[in-house]
């Protein structure tokens, strides 16, 4: 085999093993250096969260993975290819869930939305939804309007029309930020078993350390102004998490320690 | 319906019972004359007499189907033009001063206009009425288009879809609330503008009707036509609530 083959093999295998890169991306928004030299590696299923102080920049590196903004120098690729707009197979889980709902239509019409964009047959549609409503715990709460549930159930009917979009890689972004600490838990543990079981790669943006350790394999913390990366914590806690055992682990109470020091000295 | 929304109703319906009766009371007595006021009885009789034996019934068509045509022209040309600018920042910075100069202007100021161009026409009426019509539904129009909640646009674009998706899955059924009311607005006008263009232009419907009673001195007729018109305004207001309502059920779902 000769050096060139084999150079051309290893650079493809790297290259499998990321599926979504911050290559030196830079992005700044109204004269405003928001994010720089952003470099960053998502292995494909990889849980990767990222933690920071507010307005350091989470939301934006996320809404440069999604190809909601270009970055203004480097590049930001997805399997690869250069990121330019949203694409089907990424879903983005945004944090004000009843303003990413529709109103109009009840939990069962907006999981048809992602369907009918992906051009599902109508007669096939109402037992994927019925099936993603049952997935998220929602079973029975079709012909519910957005505004007559809980905010919990809302969360959860956005994340049942972000997995209609069968996507590989799932966006979140606080996701659970408003929501109580209860059903807060409950949601973390129903996104590790939707997520783990089928592969799908997570970046999962919160303010809360507990819960960035408690899901992720990796944290990454954010330095403000501009954003780049400060912090990086390889999570090493067993599979499958649990609430209690998970969070008196003494990995997870050394872990915790560490990222606390680190936004703590972020902070003042 | 509950016992507040029945009370409600039964205290309008007295007020309107004892408005027809001051009504009555001032006819028996004389206090104006009856050249000029028919009691409710003669008014009546006369809309009963209009229907049975005269044309009333045929100049209520004309008064509805010159209304309807004004009002569909204008819902049509209303929301398309409204969308176009509404769902532009570009377009309303260039566009909505000049509207903010054509909205406060009076519609009978471009009556004699539309004479000079369309003659005493069914087509000058059409112009009219639409013309009259088209502002409450636009200016409605733009509103909703440009109020539509920015994250709904970001949701359509990861989900890809395309352009006609967007207006008519996210854009119109967020801007329908206010579509629907600037169409509700329109219909009165509509329905006046109607009334005015057929007393010009002597056209067949009920503002003739009405401008032909009164030349005669046939009080009862002309209250006949009025009456008339009041209902006609009463009902087709009512209709447009109830699809309304039906339209817009979700907003009332959480209530
Ligand atoms: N469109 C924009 N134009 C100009 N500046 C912006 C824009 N969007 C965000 N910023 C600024 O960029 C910085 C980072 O914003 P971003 O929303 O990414 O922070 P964040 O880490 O998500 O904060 P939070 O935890 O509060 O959600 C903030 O200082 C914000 O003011
Ligand atoms: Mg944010």
């Amino acid at each position: 085999m000769s050096v060139v083959a084999r150079l051309d093999e290893a650079r493809a295998a790297r290259r499998q093993k990321t599926l979504i890169a911050f290559n030196a991306a830079t992005l700044r928004l109204g004269g405003k250096t928001i994010i720089e030299n952003l470099d960053l590696q998502v292995r494909p299923g990889e849980f990767l969260c990222i933690v920071g102080a507010s307005g350091c920049g989470k939301t934006t590196a996320l809404r440069l993975a999604a190809g909601l903004y270009r970055p203004t120098s480097g590049s930001v690729t997805f399997d690869g290819e250069p990121v330019t707009a949203p694409r089907r197979e990424v879903a983005i889980v945004f944090q004000d869930y009843g303003k990413a709902l529709l109103p109009w239509r009840t939990a069962a019409g907006n999981i048809s939305l992602a369907l009918e964009a992906a051009r599902v047959p109508a007669r096939e549609r109402g037992a994927r939804i019925e099936a993603l409503l049952r997935k998220v715990g929602l079973p029975g709460h079709a012909g519910k309007y957005p505004t007559e549930m809980s905010g919990g159930m809302q969360q959860r009917l956005q994340i049942a029309r972000c997995l209609a979009q069968e996507p590989s890689t799932l966006l979140m972004d606080e996701p659970f930020g408003a929501l109580d600490a209860m059903t807060r838990q409950g949601l973390q543990d129903e996104v590790l078993s939707l997520t783990q079981a089928s592969q799908t790669t997570v970046v999962f943006v919160t303010h809360d350390l507990d819960e960035a350790i408690y899901l992720g394999d990796r944290v990454i913390g954010l330095l403000p102004h501009p954003g780049r990366i400060g912090i990086e914590l390889d999570i090493d806690l067993p599979r499958p998490r649990d609430q209690l055992a998970t969070r008196e682990h003494p990995e997870f109470l050394r872990l915790r320690r560490q990222l606390f020091d680190f936004i703590k000295a972020t902070e003042h | 319906m509950n016992r507040a929304a029945i009370l409600w109703r039964v205290a309008s319906i007295l007020v309107a019972g004892s408005f027809v009766a001051a009504w009555q009371l001032i006819a028996d007595l004389r206090l104006v004359s009856p050249v000029f006021l028919p009691g409710p009885d003669r008014a009546w009789a006369a809309l009963v007499r209009g229907f049975s034996s005269g044309d009333l019934a045929g100049k209520l068509i004309g008064t509805l189907e010159h209304m309807a045509y004004g009002w569909l022209a204008a819902s049509i040309a209303g929301i398309a033009l409204g969308a176009l600018i509404g769902s532009s920042k570009v377009m309303r910075a260039y566009v909505a001063p000049s509207l903010e100069f054509l909205r406060p202007l009076p519609v009978s100021a471009i009556i004699p206009v539309a004479i000079a161009m369309l003659g005493l026409t069914q087509g000058m009426a059409l112009f009219v009425i639409a013309f009259g019509a088209i502002w409450p539904i636009m200016l409605a129009t733009i509103h909703g288009f440009a109020a539509v909640e920015p994250r709904l646009y970001e949701v359509a674009r990861s989900l890809q879809m395309s352009r006609a998706a967007i207006i008519g899955k996210i854009a119109l059924p967020s801007a329908l609330p206010d579509i629907l009311a600037g169409m509700r607005l329109s219909l009165t006008v509509a329905l006046i503008l109607s009334v005015v263009c057929e007393i010009l232009a002597g056209l067949d419907g009920l503002g003739q009707w009405v401008l032909l009673s009164a030349r005669a001195f046939r009080s009862a007729d002309l209250f006949a036509g009025v009456i008339l018109l009041g209902a006609t305004g009463y009902v087709t207001s009512i209709a447009v609530s109830l699809v309304e309502q039906r339209l817009l059920a979700w907003q009332t779902a959480a209530r």
